[in-house]
Protein backbone atom coordinates (compact mmCIF):
# COMPACT_ATOMS: atom_id res chain seq x y z
CA UNK A 1 0.00 0.00 0.00
CA UNK A 2 3.04 2.06 0.67
CA UNK A 3 3.62 2.77 -2.84
CA UNK A 4 0.05 4.32 -3.82
CA UNK A 5 0.88 6.97 -0.69
CA UNK A 6 1.81 9.56 -3.04
CA UNK A 7 -1.30 9.03 -5.40
CA UNK A 8 -3.65 8.64 -2.37
CA UNK A 9 -1.75 12.66 -1.52
CA UNK A 10 -2.47 14.03 -4.74
CA UNK A 11 -6.01 12.74 -4.82
CA UNK A 12 -6.56 14.44 -1.20
CA UNK A 13 -4.92 17.60 -2.24
CA UNK A 14 -7.22 17.51 -5.94
CA UNK A 15 -10.24 16.57 -3.04
CA UNK A 16 -9.23 19.37 -0.92
CA UNK A 17 -9.12 22.04 -3.47
CA UNK A 18 -12.40 21.29 -4.54
CA UNK A 19 -13.84 21.02 -1.33
CA UNK A 20 -12.13 24.55 -0.69
CA UNK A 21 -13.27 26.36 -3.82
CA UNK A 22 -16.76 24.81 -2.59
CA UNK A 23 -16.71 26.09 0.90
CA UNK A 24 -16.23 29.73 -0.66
CA UNK A 25 -12.59 29.76 1.38
CA UNK A 26 -10.51 30.44 -1.92
CA UNK A 27 -11.52 33.84 -3.61
CA UNK A 28 -12.54 33.94 -7.10
CA UNK A 29 -9.10 35.25 -8.00
CA UNK A 30 -7.11 32.28 -6.34
CA UNK A 31 -9.41 29.94 -8.19
CA UNK A 32 -8.75 30.79 -11.31
CA UNK A 33 -5.00 30.90 -10.78
CA UNK A 34 -5.31 27.55 -9.81
CA UNK A 35 -7.14 26.22 -13.08
CA UNK A 36 -5.09 27.99 -15.17
CA UNK A 37 -1.79 26.30 -13.45
CA UNK A 38 -3.71 23.01 -14.75
CA UNK A 39 -4.10 24.53 -18.07
CA UNK A 40 -0.61 25.33 -18.60
CA UNK A 41 0.53 22.07 -16.99
CA UNK A 42 -1.90 20.38 -19.80
CA UNK A 43 -0.61 22.46 -22.71
CA UNK A 44 3.40 21.97 -21.50
CA UNK A 45 2.94 18.50 -21.03
CA UNK A 46 1.36 17.77 -24.27
CA UNK A 47 4.21 20.16 -25.70
CA UNK A 48 6.72 18.30 -23.97
CA UNK A 49 6.13 15.14 -26.11
CA UNK A 50 7.14 16.44 -29.33
CA UNK A 51 9.86 19.00 -28.14
CA UNK A 52 11.18 16.85 -24.93
CA UNK A 53 10.87 12.92 -26.25
CA UNK A 54 10.98 13.24 -29.71
CA UNK A 55 13.19 16.06 -30.36
CA UNK A 56 11.53 17.82 -32.68
CA UNK A 57 11.19 22.06 -32.17
CA UNK A 58 7.48 22.70 -32.75
CA UNK A 59 7.31 26.68 -31.96
CA UNK A 60 3.34 27.01 -33.04
CA UNK A 61 1.96 24.64 -30.29
CA UNK A 62 -0.81 27.19 -29.50
CA UNK A 63 -2.37 26.69 -32.59
CA UNK A 64 -3.48 23.87 -31.53
CA UNK A 65 -4.86 25.19 -28.38
CA UNK A 66 -6.59 27.89 -30.72
CA UNK A 67 -8.12 24.80 -32.08
CA UNK A 68 -9.08 23.17 -29.74
CA UNK A 69 -10.24 26.35 -27.76
CA UNK A 70 -13.17 27.09 -30.73
CA UNK A 71 -13.89 23.72 -30.98
CA UNK A 72 -14.62 23.10 -28.00
CA UNK A 73 -16.51 26.66 -27.14
CA UNK A 74 -18.47 25.80 -30.31
CA UNK A 75 -19.80 22.35 -29.72
CA UNK A 76 -20.74 23.27 -25.87
CA UNK A 77 -22.31 26.78 -27.32
CA UNK A 78 -24.08 24.47 -29.57
CA UNK A 79 -25.26 21.43 -27.54
CA UNK A 80 -26.22 23.46 -24.28
CA UNK A 81 -27.58 26.90 -25.17
CA UNK A 82 -29.51 28.44 -27.29
CA UNK A 83 -27.40 30.62 -29.74
CA UNK A 84 -28.08 32.49 -33.09
CA UNK A 85 -25.01 30.43 -34.52
CA UNK A 86 -26.54 27.36 -33.77
CA UNK A 87 -30.46 28.04 -33.01
CA UNK A 88 -31.69 25.87 -30.18
CA UNK A 89 -29.66 24.37 -27.64
CA UNK A 90 -29.39 20.55 -29.04
CA UNK A 91 -29.52 18.72 -25.92
CA UNK A 92 -31.08 19.87 -22.54
CA UNK A 93 -29.32 22.80 -20.21
CA UNK A 94 -29.40 20.26 -17.51
CA UNK A 95 -27.31 17.00 -19.26
CA UNK A 96 -24.25 19.95 -19.43
CA UNK A 97 -22.24 18.14 -16.76
CA UNK A 98 -22.74 14.98 -17.92
CA UNK A 99 -22.20 15.61 -21.68
CA UNK A 100 -19.42 18.04 -21.11
CA UNK A 101 -16.61 15.37 -21.75
CA UNK A 102 -17.82 14.99 -25.32
CA UNK A 103 -17.18 18.43 -25.81
CA UNK A 104 -13.89 17.80 -24.28
CA UNK A 105 -13.53 14.49 -26.27
CA UNK A 106 -13.99 16.42 -29.55
CA UNK A 107 -12.23 19.53 -29.15
CA UNK A 108 -8.86 17.14 -28.52
CA UNK A 109 -10.16 15.14 -31.51
CA UNK A 110 -10.24 18.06 -33.87
CA UNK A 111 -6.83 19.65 -32.94
CA UNK A 112 -5.70 15.87 -32.98
CA UNK A 113 -6.70 16.34 -36.90
CA UNK A 114 -5.14 19.40 -37.08
CA UNK A 115 -1.90 18.19 -35.49
CA UNK A 116 -1.72 16.20 -39.33
CA UNK A 117 -0.69 20.03 -40.22
CA UNK A 118 2.83 19.36 -38.77
CA UNK A 119 3.18 15.52 -38.62
CA UNK A 120 3.02 14.89 -42.52
CA UNK A 121 5.68 17.77 -43.59
CA UNK A 122 8.25 16.41 -40.79
CA UNK A 123 8.39 13.01 -42.54
CA UNK A 124 10.63 15.12 -45.03
CA UNK A 125 11.76 17.95 -42.65
CA UNK A 126 13.49 18.48 -39.50
CA UNK A 127 14.93 20.58 -37.25
CA UNK A 128 15.01 23.76 -37.84
CA UNK A 129 13.24 23.69 -41.39
CA UNK A 130 10.41 21.91 -39.30
CA UNK A 131 10.11 24.39 -36.45
CA UNK A 132 9.45 27.09 -39.08
CA UNK A 133 6.96 24.83 -40.42
CA UNK A 134 5.21 24.67 -36.71
CA UNK A 135 5.01 28.57 -36.45
CA UNK A 136 3.48 29.05 -40.16
CA UNK A 137 0.81 26.14 -39.04
CA UNK A 138 0.82 28.64 -35.82
CA UNK A 139 -0.13 31.88 -38.05
CA UNK A 140 -2.38 29.68 -40.93
CA UNK A 141 -4.64 28.38 -38.12
CA UNK A 142 -5.21 31.84 -36.84
CA UNK A 143 -5.43 33.78 -39.31
CA UNK A 144 -8.07 31.39 -40.64
CA UNK A 145 -9.90 31.69 -37.24
CA UNK A 146 -9.57 35.17 -37.18
CA UNK A 147 -11.30 35.27 -41.11
CA UNK A 148 -14.20 33.51 -39.84
CA UNK A 149 -17.01 36.16 -39.30
CA UNK A 150 -19.67 33.26 -38.46
CA UNK A 151 -17.60 32.77 -35.04
CA UNK A 152 -17.20 36.33 -34.50
CA UNK A 153 -13.79 36.78 -36.56
CA UNK A 154 -11.39 39.56 -34.71
CA UNK A 155 -14.10 39.62 -32.27
CA UNK A 156 -13.72 36.89 -30.72
CA UNK A 157 -16.32 34.13 -29.62
CA UNK A 158 -18.44 33.61 -26.16
CA UNK A 159 -21.53 32.49 -24.42
CA UNK A 160 -19.42 29.53 -22.50
CA UNK A 161 -20.53 31.18 -19.25
CA UNK A 162 -24.15 30.15 -20.08
CA UNK A 163 -22.72 26.48 -20.82
CA UNK A 164 -20.94 27.05 -17.38
CA UNK A 165 -24.01 28.57 -15.65
CA UNK A 166 -26.08 25.76 -16.66
CA UNK A 167 -23.72 23.00 -15.27
CA UNK A 168 -23.63 25.46 -12.00
CA UNK A 169 -27.15 24.77 -11.95
CA UNK A 170 -27.47 21.59 -12.19
CA UNK A 171 -25.43 20.95 -9.30
CA UNK A 172 -23.62 23.78 -7.76
CA UNK A 173 -19.47 22.34 -7.66
CA UNK A 174 -16.14 24.33 -9.18
CA UNK A 175 -16.97 22.72 -12.24
CA UNK A 176 -13.92 23.91 -14.31
CA UNK A 177 -11.65 22.96 -11.48
CA UNK A 178 -13.18 19.86 -11.10
CA UNK A 179 -12.80 19.25 -16.01
CA UNK A 180 -9.15 20.87 -15.25
CA UNK A 181 -8.49 18.31 -12.61
CA UNK A 182 -9.71 15.49 -14.83
CA UNK A 183 -8.16 16.87 -18.14
CA UNK A 184 -4.27 17.07 -16.57
CA UNK A 185 -4.78 13.37 -15.21
CA UNK A 186 -5.59 12.22 -18.30
CA UNK A 187 -2.93 14.22 -20.11
CA UNK A 188 -0.56 13.04 -17.88
CA UNK A 189 -1.64 9.30 -17.58
CA UNK A 190 -1.83 9.35 -21.68
CA UNK A 191 1.79 10.49 -22.03
CA UNK A 192 3.33 8.52 -19.45
CA UNK A 193 1.72 5.37 -20.37
CA UNK A 194 2.82 6.19 -24.01
CA UNK A 195 6.31 6.97 -23.30
CA UNK A 196 6.82 3.91 -21.11
CA UNK A 197 4.82 1.49 -24.16
CA UNK A 198 6.77 -0.05 -27.60
CA UNK A 199 5.99 3.46 -29.01
CA UNK A 200 7.43 5.28 -26.60
CA UNK A 201 10.69 3.28 -26.97
CA UNK A 202 10.40 4.48 -30.57
CA UNK A 203 9.63 7.85 -30.46
CA UNK A 204 12.91 7.68 -28.04
CA UNK A 205 14.88 6.02 -31.12
CA UNK A 206 13.21 8.62 -33.59
CA UNK A 207 14.82 11.43 -31.57
CA UNK A 208 17.92 9.87 -31.38
CA UNK A 209 18.43 9.17 -34.77
CA UNK A 210 15.81 8.68 -37.46
CA UNK A 211 17.81 6.66 -40.04
CA UNK A 212 19.19 4.30 -36.62
CA UNK A 213 15.50 3.98 -36.04
CA UNK A 214 14.58 3.13 -39.19
CA UNK A 215 16.18 0.30 -39.71
CA UNK A 216 15.98 -1.20 -36.39
CA UNK A 217 12.42 -1.43 -38.03
CA UNK A 218 10.72 1.63 -36.38
CA UNK A 219 7.96 2.94 -38.60
CA UNK A 220 9.35 6.20 -37.87
CA UNK A 221 6.35 8.17 -39.88
CA UNK A 222 3.90 6.27 -37.85
CA UNK A 223 5.85 7.16 -34.98
CA UNK A 224 5.66 10.41 -35.74
CA UNK A 225 2.05 11.18 -36.74
CA UNK A 226 0.95 9.08 -32.92
CA UNK A 227 3.52 11.93 -31.47
CA UNK A 228 2.54 14.94 -33.14
CA UNK A 229 -1.53 14.14 -32.89
CA UNK A 230 -1.54 13.14 -29.44
CA UNK A 231 0.34 16.19 -28.29
CA UNK A 232 -1.53 18.54 -30.27
CA UNK A 233 -5.11 16.50 -29.09
CA UNK A 234 -3.74 17.56 -25.85
CA UNK A 235 -3.17 21.18 -26.39
CA UNK A 236 -6.72 21.03 -27.81
CA UNK A 237 -7.91 19.54 -24.66
CA UNK A 238 -6.07 22.72 -22.66
CA UNK A 239 -7.70 25.12 -25.47
CA UNK A 240 -11.09 23.97 -24.75
CA UNK A 241 -10.75 24.50 -20.77
CA UNK A 242 -9.12 27.57 -21.07
CA UNK A 243 -12.18 29.15 -23.36
CA UNK A 244 -14.05 27.32 -20.82
CA UNK A 245 -12.66 29.14 -17.93
CA UNK A 246 -12.61 32.72 -19.51
CA UNK A 247 -15.75 32.33 -21.16
CA UNK A 248 -14.63 34.41 -23.88
CA UNK A 249 -12.13 32.94 -26.84
CA UNK A 250 -10.33 35.06 -29.14
CA UNK A 251 -7.65 33.78 -31.76
CA UNK A 252 -4.75 36.27 -30.75
CA UNK A 253 -4.81 34.48 -27.51
CA UNK A 254 -3.16 31.71 -28.70
CA UNK A 255 -0.37 33.61 -31.05
CA UNK A 256 3.17 32.84 -31.26
CA UNK A 257 3.74 34.29 -27.56
CA UNK A 258 1.36 31.77 -26.35
CA UNK A 259 3.41 29.04 -28.11
CA UNK A 260 6.51 30.59 -26.53
CA UNK A 261 5.26 30.36 -23.20
CA UNK A 262 4.74 26.64 -23.85
CA UNK A 263 8.16 26.41 -25.06
CA UNK A 264 9.42 28.45 -22.37
CA UNK A 265 7.71 26.16 -18.95
CA UNK A 266 9.16 22.86 -21.39
CA UNK A 267 12.57 24.19 -21.14
CA UNK A 268 12.38 25.25 -17.39
CA UNK A 269 11.37 22.22 -16.40
CA UNK A 270 13.74 19.90 -18.37
CA UNK A 271 12.98 18.61 -21.55
CA UNK A 272 11.94 14.89 -21.36
CA UNK A 273 10.36 15.06 -17.55
CA UNK A 274 6.76 15.13 -16.99
CA UNK A 275 7.31 15.71 -13.44
CA UNK A 276 10.27 18.46 -14.28
CA UNK A 277 7.88 20.28 -17.02
CA UNK A 278 4.67 20.29 -14.49
CA UNK A 279 6.91 22.19 -11.75
CA UNK A 280 8.02 24.66 -14.51
CA UNK A 281 4.55 25.73 -15.53
CA UNK A 282 3.09 25.87 -11.73
CA UNK A 283 6.34 27.93 -11.40
CA UNK A 284 5.59 29.58 -14.27
CA UNK A 285 2.01 30.32 -13.66
CA UNK A 286 2.97 31.28 -9.76
CA UNK A 287 5.97 33.70 -10.72
CA UNK A 288 3.40 35.62 -13.39
CA UNK A 289 1.07 36.64 -11.36
CA UNK A 290 3.81 36.78 -8.26
CA UNK A 291 5.08 39.91 -10.11
CA UNK A 292 1.65 41.26 -10.55
CA UNK A 293 2.10 42.29 -6.77
CA UNK A 294 6.05 42.49 -6.71
CA UNK A 295 6.01 45.81 -9.48
CA UNK A 296 4.68 48.32 -7.23
CA UNK A 297 6.28 47.10 -4.40
CA UNK A 298 9.47 46.69 -6.45
CA UNK A 299 7.98 50.93 -7.85
CA UNK A 300 8.10 51.94 -4.33
CA UNK A 301 11.21 50.34 -3.18
CA UNK A 302 13.29 52.10 -5.94
CA UNK A 303 11.46 56.08 -5.53
CA UNK A 304 12.67 55.63 -1.70
CA UNK A 305 15.97 55.23 -2.90
CA UNK A 306 15.89 57.42 -5.52
CA UNK A 307 16.78 55.38 -8.02
CA UNK A 308 13.75 56.31 -10.60
CA UNK A 309 13.35 59.94 -12.07
CA UNK A 310 10.21 61.60 -9.95
CA UNK A 311 7.99 61.30 -12.70
CA UNK A 312 8.42 57.82 -13.61
CA UNK A 313 6.13 54.89 -12.39
CA UNK A 314 7.81 51.63 -12.86
CA UNK A 315 4.37 49.91 -15.06
CA UNK A 316 3.19 46.12 -15.18
CA UNK A 317 4.88 46.13 -18.64
CA UNK A 318 8.45 45.91 -16.98
CA UNK A 319 7.34 42.33 -15.97
CA UNK A 320 7.97 41.35 -19.13
CA UNK A 321 11.31 42.42 -18.97
CA UNK A 322 12.15 40.43 -15.11
CA UNK A 323 10.73 37.16 -16.50
CA UNK A 324 12.70 36.57 -20.20
CA UNK A 325 15.63 37.69 -17.65
CA UNK A 326 14.94 35.04 -15.11
CA UNK A 327 14.89 33.16 -17.92
CA UNK A 328 18.44 34.26 -19.28
CA UNK A 329 19.96 33.37 -16.16
CA UNK A 330 18.34 30.45 -15.65
CA UNK A 331 19.48 28.77 -18.96
CA UNK A 332 23.17 30.40 -18.17
CA UNK A 333 23.20 28.60 -14.91
CA UNK A 334 20.95 25.85 -15.31
CA UNK A 335 20.91 25.20 -18.81
CA UNK A 336 18.67 21.22 -18.73
CA UNK A 337 16.13 23.15 -16.67
CA UNK A 338 14.72 21.89 -13.46
CA UNK A 339 15.71 18.43 -13.44
CA UNK A 340 16.75 17.92 -16.78
CA UNK A 341 15.78 15.03 -18.71
CA UNK A 342 15.11 13.06 -15.34
CA UNK A 343 11.88 12.48 -13.73
CA UNK A 344 12.02 13.27 -9.91
CA UNK A 345 11.44 9.96 -9.04
CA UNK A 346 15.14 9.24 -10.40
CA UNK A 347 16.37 12.48 -9.00
CA UNK A 348 14.76 11.58 -5.34
CA UNK A 349 15.20 7.65 -6.44
CA UNK A 350 13.32 6.55 -2.46
CA UNK A 351 10.28 8.26 -4.18
CA UNK A 352 9.78 5.37 -6.04
CA UNK A 353 8.45 3.79 -3.10
CA UNK A 354 5.71 5.91 -2.58
CA UNK A 355 4.47 6.42 -5.81
CA UNK A 356 3.12 4.43 -8.30
CA UNK A 357 1.74 5.40 -12.17
CA UNK A 358 0.78 1.87 -12.73
CA UNK B 1 19.39 -15.73 -56.31
CA UNK B 2 18.61 -13.51 -53.02
CA UNK B 3 19.23 -10.00 -54.24
CA UNK B 4 19.38 -8.94 -57.93
CA UNK B 5 20.28 -5.54 -58.59
CA UNK B 6 19.72 -4.55 -62.18
CA UNK B 7 20.90 -1.52 -63.98
CA UNK B 8 20.13 0.55 -60.87
CA UNK B 9 20.22 4.83 -61.06
CA UNK B 10 19.96 6.49 -58.29
CA UNK B 11 20.31 10.41 -57.14
CA UNK B 12 20.96 13.03 -54.76
CA UNK B 13 18.44 15.95 -56.33
CA UNK B 14 19.43 15.87 -59.39
CA UNK B 15 23.25 14.86 -59.19
CA UNK B 16 23.51 11.09 -60.58
CA UNK B 17 25.22 9.03 -58.21
CA UNK B 18 25.00 5.83 -59.75
CA UNK B 19 24.62 5.17 -63.40
CA UNK B 20 23.09 2.06 -63.65
CA UNK B 21 24.87 -0.81 -61.40
CA UNK B 22 24.11 -3.90 -61.78
CA UNK B 23 25.05 -6.56 -59.30
CA UNK B 24 23.70 -9.52 -57.50
CA UNK B 25 24.12 -11.61 -54.11
CA UNK B 26 23.41 -15.46 -53.16
CA UNK B 27 22.14 -16.76 -50.31
CA UNK B 28 25.02 -17.00 -47.61
CA UNK B 29 27.87 -15.21 -49.73
CA UNK B 30 29.83 -12.87 -48.41
CA UNK B 31 29.68 -9.83 -51.04
CA UNK B 32 31.79 -6.94 -50.91
CA UNK B 33 31.70 -3.75 -52.81
CA UNK B 34 35.17 -1.99 -52.89
CA UNK B 35 36.17 1.06 -54.73
CA UNK B 36 37.76 5.08 -53.87
CA UNK B 37 35.90 7.86 -51.71
CA UNK B 38 32.48 8.90 -53.47
CA UNK B 39 32.76 5.62 -55.78
CA UNK B 40 29.30 5.11 -54.71
CA UNK B 41 29.35 2.27 -52.12
CA UNK B 42 27.70 4.00 -49.51
CA UNK B 43 24.71 4.90 -52.24
CA UNK B 44 24.31 1.49 -52.85
CA UNK B 45 23.69 0.24 -49.59
CA UNK B 46 21.80 2.90 -48.61
CA UNK B 47 19.51 2.44 -51.84
CA UNK B 48 19.13 -1.10 -51.10
CA UNK B 49 17.96 -0.42 -47.40
CA UNK B 50 15.30 1.99 -48.87
CA UNK B 51 16.30 5.00 -46.71
CA UNK B 52 14.41 8.10 -47.13
CA UNK B 53 15.88 11.33 -49.28
CA UNK B 54 17.41 13.70 -48.85
CA UNK B 55 19.60 11.71 -46.42
CA UNK B 56 19.96 8.99 -49.09
CA UNK B 57 19.37 8.65 -52.76
CA UNK B 58 16.31 8.61 -54.81
CA UNK B 59 16.34 5.30 -56.97
CA UNK B 60 15.63 6.88 -60.85
CA UNK B 61 15.74 3.76 -62.71
CA UNK B 62 16.87 0.11 -62.90
CA UNK B 63 15.44 -1.99 -60.11
CA UNK B 64 16.32 -4.11 -56.76
CA UNK B 65 14.78 -8.09 -56.32
CA UNK B 66 14.52 -9.61 -53.06
CA UNK B 67 13.80 -13.04 -53.76
CA UNK B 68 12.28 -12.21 -57.08
CA UNK B 69 10.51 -9.63 -56.12
CA UNK B 70 10.58 -6.11 -56.29
CA UNK B 71 11.42 -3.91 -53.35
CA UNK B 72 11.65 -0.34 -54.33
CA UNK B 73 8.03 0.26 -53.37
CA UNK B 74 9.43 -0.57 -49.91
CA UNK B 75 10.11 1.43 -46.72
CA UNK B 76 12.79 0.89 -44.89
CA UNK B 77 11.57 0.09 -41.91
CA UNK B 78 9.12 -2.88 -43.73
CA UNK B 79 12.75 -4.21 -44.99
CA UNK B 80 13.84 -4.61 -41.91
CA UNK B 81 10.86 -6.32 -40.72
CA UNK B 82 9.44 -8.18 -43.12
CA UNK B 83 12.70 -8.88 -45.68
CA UNK B 84 15.24 -9.52 -42.51
CA UNK B 85 18.04 -7.44 -43.98
CA UNK B 86 19.55 -4.46 -42.23
CA UNK B 87 22.10 -2.24 -42.21
CA UNK B 88 25.38 -1.02 -40.07
CA UNK B 89 25.50 2.62 -41.04
CA UNK B 90 28.50 4.21 -41.57
CA UNK B 91 29.47 5.96 -38.21
CA UNK B 92 27.62 4.01 -36.56
CA UNK B 93 24.82 5.95 -35.52
CA UNK B 94 23.96 4.31 -32.03
CA UNK B 95 21.63 6.09 -29.19
CA UNK B 96 23.99 7.80 -28.05
CA UNK B 97 21.54 8.84 -25.07
CA UNK B 98 20.49 4.63 -24.23
CA UNK B 99 22.61 2.07 -22.53
CA UNK B 100 24.35 -0.89 -24.13
CA UNK B 101 21.34 -3.26 -22.95
CA UNK B 102 18.93 -0.43 -23.92
CA UNK B 103 20.13 0.09 -27.75
CA UNK B 104 19.85 -3.39 -28.16
CA UNK B 105 16.50 -3.93 -26.49
CA UNK B 106 15.07 -0.91 -28.76
CA UNK B 107 16.48 -3.18 -32.25
CA UNK B 108 14.21 -5.91 -31.06
CA UNK B 109 11.31 -3.49 -31.57
CA UNK B 110 9.26 -5.23 -34.55
CA UNK B 111 9.36 -8.17 -32.14
CA UNK B 112 7.32 -6.61 -29.61
CA UNK B 113 6.20 -9.29 -27.06
CA UNK B 114 9.16 -12.06 -27.42
CA UNK B 115 11.67 -12.19 -24.28
CA UNK B 116 14.89 -10.59 -26.02
CA UNK B 117 17.23 -11.60 -22.68
CA UNK B 118 18.60 -14.84 -24.15
CA UNK B 119 19.52 -12.82 -27.44
CA UNK B 120 20.77 -10.44 -25.74
CA UNK B 121 23.31 -13.06 -24.05
CA UNK B 122 23.93 -14.30 -27.49
CA UNK B 123 25.11 -11.00 -28.31
CA UNK B 124 27.36 -10.28 -25.28
CA UNK B 125 29.30 -13.59 -25.89
CA UNK B 126 29.86 -12.73 -28.94
CA UNK B 127 31.40 -9.17 -27.91
CA UNK B 128 32.66 -9.73 -24.28
CA UNK B 129 33.65 -6.13 -24.27
CA UNK B 130 29.77 -5.28 -24.63
CA UNK B 131 28.87 -7.49 -21.33
CA UNK B 132 31.70 -5.39 -19.45
CA UNK B 133 29.85 -1.88 -20.65
CA UNK B 134 25.99 -3.18 -20.70
CA UNK B 135 24.52 -0.35 -18.39
CA UNK B 136 27.24 2.32 -19.71
CA UNK B 137 25.43 5.17 -21.67
CA UNK B 138 26.74 3.89 -25.45
CA UNK B 139 28.49 7.36 -25.94
CA UNK B 140 31.06 6.58 -23.26
CA UNK B 141 32.21 3.68 -25.54
CA UNK B 142 35.39 3.82 -27.29
CA UNK B 143 34.65 3.82 -31.24
CA UNK B 144 35.85 -0.13 -31.40
CA UNK B 145 32.75 -0.92 -29.05
CA UNK B 146 30.20 1.56 -30.52
CA UNK B 147 31.04 -0.83 -33.65
CA UNK B 148 30.76 -3.89 -31.75
CA UNK B 149 27.36 -2.10 -30.69
CA UNK B 150 26.20 -1.16 -34.01
CA UNK B 151 26.83 -4.98 -35.65
CA UNK B 152 25.10 -6.27 -32.09
CA UNK B 153 22.11 -4.06 -32.67
CA UNK B 154 21.73 -4.69 -36.02
CA UNK B 155 21.76 -8.80 -35.71
CA UNK B 156 19.34 -8.17 -32.47
CA UNK B 157 16.59 -7.25 -35.45
CA UNK B 158 16.86 -11.35 -36.21
CA UNK B 159 18.13 -10.12 -39.78
CA UNK B 160 19.18 -12.88 -42.31
CA UNK B 161 21.17 -10.39 -44.58
CA UNK B 162 23.27 -7.86 -43.02
CA UNK B 163 24.68 -4.82 -44.64
CA UNK B 164 27.91 -3.17 -43.19
CA UNK B 165 28.76 0.13 -44.55
CA UNK B 166 32.68 0.38 -43.69
CA UNK B 167 32.62 -1.54 -40.47
CA UNK B 168 36.80 -0.91 -40.55
CA UNK B 169 36.42 2.53 -39.83
CA UNK B 170 38.20 3.88 -36.71
CA UNK B 171 39.14 0.62 -35.58
CA UNK B 172 42.12 -0.29 -34.06
CA UNK B 173 44.07 -2.87 -36.63
CA UNK B 174 43.55 -5.45 -33.75
CA UNK B 175 40.27 -4.92 -32.96
CA UNK B 176 39.61 -4.55 -37.19
CA UNK B 177 40.94 -7.95 -37.49
CA UNK B 178 38.69 -8.95 -34.59
CA UNK B 179 35.33 -7.73 -36.14
CA UNK B 180 35.60 -9.51 -39.77
CA UNK B 181 36.32 -12.72 -37.92
CA UNK B 182 33.35 -12.03 -35.80
CA UNK B 183 31.60 -11.32 -39.67
CA UNK B 184 32.96 -14.29 -41.03
CA UNK B 185 31.96 -16.80 -38.25
CA UNK B 186 28.39 -15.37 -38.61
CA UNK B 187 28.35 -15.93 -42.22
CA UNK B 188 29.44 -19.92 -41.41
CA UNK B 189 26.12 -19.55 -39.55
CA UNK B 190 24.05 -18.84 -42.47
CA UNK B 191 24.28 -14.83 -42.48
CA UNK B 192 24.08 -13.40 -45.86
CA UNK B 193 26.60 -10.55 -45.51
CA UNK B 194 27.32 -7.64 -48.17
CA UNK B 195 30.04 -5.01 -47.05
CA UNK B 196 31.39 -2.34 -48.13
CA UNK B 197 34.82 -0.95 -47.50
CA UNK B 198 37.73 1.30 -47.93
CA UNK B 199 40.17 -1.01 -46.79
CA UNK B 200 39.96 -3.40 -50.13
CA UNK B 201 42.70 -5.93 -49.09
CA UNK B 202 40.68 -6.82 -45.74
CA UNK B 203 37.52 -6.91 -47.14
CA UNK B 204 38.69 -9.07 -50.28
CA UNK B 205 40.59 -11.80 -47.92
CA UNK B 206 37.06 -12.46 -46.42
CA UNK B 207 34.61 -12.22 -49.42
CA UNK B 208 33.94 -15.02 -51.39
CA UNK B 209 33.10 -12.17 -54.08
CA UNK B 210 33.65 -8.76 -54.62
CA UNK B 211 32.54 -5.73 -57.23
CA UNK B 212 34.73 -2.29 -57.85
CA UNK B 213 33.08 0.56 -58.01
CA UNK B 214 34.15 4.13 -60.00
CA UNK B 215 32.79 7.17 -59.76
CA UNK B 216 28.91 4.99 -59.74
CA UNK B 217 29.58 2.39 -62.22
CA UNK B 218 31.08 -1.25 -61.60
CA UNK B 219 34.16 -1.46 -63.37
CA UNK B 220 35.24 -5.30 -61.98
CA UNK B 221 33.73 -8.21 -60.38
CA UNK B 222 34.76 -11.71 -59.64
CA UNK B 223 35.81 -13.92 -56.87
CA UNK B 224 37.39 -12.13 -54.21
CA UNK B 225 40.90 -14.49 -54.79
CA UNK B 226 40.65 -13.19 -58.82
CA UNK B 227 40.32 -9.49 -57.64
CA UNK B 228 43.19 -9.85 -55.15
CA UNK B 229 45.52 -11.24 -58.17
CA UNK B 230 44.45 -8.09 -60.76
CA UNK B 231 47.56 -6.42 -61.70
CA UNK B 232 45.20 -3.17 -62.02
CA UNK B 233 43.29 -3.64 -58.91
CA UNK B 234 46.40 -4.57 -57.31
CA UNK B 235 47.86 -1.01 -58.35
CA UNK B 236 44.65 1.24 -57.78
CA UNK B 237 43.32 -0.52 -54.63
CA UNK B 238 45.78 -2.48 -52.83
CA UNK B 239 48.72 -0.72 -52.81
CA UNK B 240 50.97 -2.22 -55.35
Amino acid sequence: MQRYAVNVLFCAAAVALVGLAQAGMLDKYVLTIITFMGINCIFAVSLNLVNGYMGEFSCGHGGFMCVGAYTGSLLSVAFFTNSKLFGPALFPPELAPFLFPLVLIGAGSVAALFGLIVALPSFHTRDDYLAIITIAANYIIISVVENIDAIGGPRGFSGMRRVVGAMSDVADVPWMLIWTIVGLFVCVMTIYRLMTSTYGKGISAVCQNEVAAEIMGVDTNRVKIMAFMVSSGLAGLSGALYAHVYGYVNAQAFNILKSTEGLVIVYLGGMGSISGVLLAAIAFTLLVEALRFVMPWLNDILHAANLLPAGYELSQVWKWVIIPLILILLMQFRPEGFLGNRELTQVFPRLKRWITLK
Amino acid sequence: MMLRVSNLKAAYGKIEALHGISFHVEKGEIVTLIGANGAGKSTTLKALMRLPPPESPSVTGGDIEFDGVSILGMEAHRIVSGLKMTLVPEGRHIFGNLTVVENLQLAAWTRKNENIGREIHHIFDMFPRLAERARQRSDTLSGGEQQMLAVGRALMTKCSVLLLDEPSMGLAPLIMYDMFRTLKRLNADGLTIIVVEQNALLALQVADRGYVLDTGEIVAEGPAEDLLRTPEIKAVYLGG
